[in-house]
């Protein structure tokens, strides 16, 4: 019968063992919590930030299950490109930019499925959402705050010239864009929590398919959505 | 097979994988509107029993929902969608509520549908009842690269019909909290369960912004009709005009919320935000005879759902392929 509509389900065919998912899953809590606590947790965190925070989470919510919805009809919804997943990772890049401290990532995906909850899942398969989303979309972009040492994208300060400049922020927005478009969803969703929630079968060839799918369109659009966040910190005077 | 027939079978199966449920999501969509994606995600006071009770009982309400339309058959999740539907003729302005009710949930049923049919194996389908099996389209074969599966059948667009009844009973019980509920409501129902104070008052944040977005949005948008977007084309093509708007508005949308945000940040921090560690409410929150009448609903609804799992009504399938 399962808890909150979690089936529970860790032996479907073909999907990852639990013993691999739980190990990273504790060594991420353990990396965030360590981090968290030498960047001083949340009090690191001033009120304007967790303003933007909410805001980000809030156009999220509304670009994800509405806006994204409707243009999606025009711009339909393919594995190389869905314009729903694509403004919802933008607007949390730019979210996580104006911020630029360790957390950002991960607190603003937690707002955004807290109020994703509220606005339209009802809580069903919590906590699997939370912990699955925040250790993996939220975590990619704080570990790429941490590698960054908080110059995310060259928004702090420039990291050399005009053009290595551009060329360090693009670089960076085209590994976020691949690592947050194509693995979780396909790895750790398709391979481990989809059966894990709803029971069924894992299928790896849609799984290798969307690795390298997911990369053609989000490989850009990170790169590009550098750029925008580059450029939005600017104009917001951050 | 003929080289024509080859390629109008590759034309509609990449037109049915790029635009398979557009056009009746598109439809439904255009009949919701901005107008009513804002209605059904703002609070507007009334005083029928859903605007009376408890935050905490319609939280809980939203999770038995759930557990219930996850752990029965699907027609369990269909007899509820249709109750807590119904139930929006009790809202402010009902009749209004039911309509866009009605649409969010056909766009569901659609949506999930088209997720789970494609995906599904014959074996899948066979534990689900199915034993014959009616092939409504077949897949040129290198979809399988994308997890395709070779047919389409009918009993697969069942079956996928038949998931979304999980879903639909969810997302028409959220929005109910959502609109019959003040956003203080929610964050203090929140807060009884240990959620930190900064992450509450980023909900809050969140909560206030959601509908500015959608009224943002729409000035912007009407803005570039009134100084003649689109005016000089056919009107068919409105619609993508719109959806023009719509992206071009966003940015904007985005700096203007993100520079009004240090407004709201000086606003907090001179009422002493964070100045000590918990909030004091000046309205308790408060259980009322409509609250204990829920929960005794509640537990019947639990109740019977053992009773149908016992009875052999439990999800007898599982999902696959989302």
């Amino acid at each position: 019968m399962g808890f909150n509509g979690i089936a529970g389900v860790v032996n479907a065919p073909g999907q990852i063992p639990w013993p691999i998912i739980a190990g990273y899953f504790i060594i991420a809590l353990l990396i965030a919590g360590y981090v968290a606590k030498r960047k001083g947790g949340l009090s690191s965190f001033t009120t304007l930030d967790w303003v933007y925070m909410g805001v980000g989470g809030a156009f999220a919510v509304v670009w994800d299950f509405y806006l994204g919805s409707f243009i999606g009809r025009a711009i339909p919804s393919t594995p190389f490109f869905d314009i729903s997943f694509v403004g919802r990772f933008l607007i949390t890049m730019i979210t996580v930019g104006v911020v630029r401290k360790f957390g950002a990532g991960m607190i603003t995906t937690f707002i955004f499925n807290l109020l994703a909850d509220l606005f339209h899942y009802g809580f069903g398969g919590e906590p699997v959402y939370f912990v699955y989303e925040a250790l993996t979309y939220g975590l990619f972009f704080d570990m790429m705050i941490a590698a960054t040492g908080g110059n995310l994208f060259a928004i702090e300060k420039p990291v050399g010239s005009k053009t290595t400049t551009y060329a360090v922020m693009l670089v960076e927005g085209a590994i976020i864009g691949y690592v947050y478009g194509a693995i979780p969803y396909s790895i750790f969703w398709l391979g481990f929590f989809a059966p894990f929630v709803y029971g069924g079968v894992v299928n790896w060839a849609r799984i290798y398919f969307l690795l390298w799918a997911y990369g053609v369109s989000n490989i850009p659009v990170g790169a590009i959505g550098a750029w925008i966040t580059y450029r939005i910190a600017k104009a917001v005077g951050v | 097979m003929s080289l024509e027939s080859v390629i109008i079978d590759n034309v509609i199966s990449w037109l049915l994988l790029l635009w398979g449920i557009t056009l009746p999501i598109y439809l439904l969509l255009w009949a919701i509107g901005l107008t009513g994606f804002r209605q059904v995600t703002r609070f507007e006071r009334y005083d029928t029993f859903y605007y009376k009770m408890n935050p905490v009982t319609k939280i809980v309400l939203g999770l038995v929902v759930t557990v219930i339309a996850a752990a029965t058959i699907w027609w369990i999740g269909a007899i509820l969608t249709a109750v807590l539907l119904l139930s929006y003729l009790t809202l402010k302005d009902g009749r209004r509520k039911f309509m866009l009710g009605l649409y969010i949930t056909i766009m569901t049923v659609v949506g999930v549908t088209w997720t789970y049919a494609p995906y599904t194996p014959i074996t899948y389908l066979e534990t689900a009842g199915f034993h014959q099996f009616t092939v409504i389209w077949v897949w040129p074969s290198y979809f399988s690269v994308m997890g395709y599966l070779p047919d389409l059948t009918l009993q697969a667009v069942i079956y996928g019909i038949q998931i979304s009844m999980r879903f639909t009973a969810t997302i028409l019980a959220a929005l109910i909290l959502i609109m019959t509920t003040t956003p203080s409501g929610i964050l203090r129902a929140l807060r009884k369960v240990g959620i930190p104070e900064e992450i509450i008052f980023a909900l809050v944040v969140a909560m206030r912004t959601v509908p500015r977005i959608f009224d943002a949005m729409e000035v912007t948008v009407n803005s570039q009709f009134l100084r003649g977007l689109g005016s000089r084309s056919n009107k068919a093509f409105r619609p993508f005009y719109l959806i023009y708007a719509a992206i071009i508005a966003t940015v904007p949308i985005f700096v203007y919320l993100l520079k009004g945000a240090k407004n709201t940040a000086i606003s907090a921090d001179t009422r002493a935000f964070r100045a000590y560690k918990y909030r004091t409410y000046l309205y308790p929150m408060t259980f009322s005879t409509i609250d204990y009448v829920t929960f005794g609903i509640m537990a019947l609804g639990l109740v019977l759902m053992v009773v149908a799992i016992l009875l052999g009504f439990g999800r007898p399938i599982p999902y696959t392929g989302f």
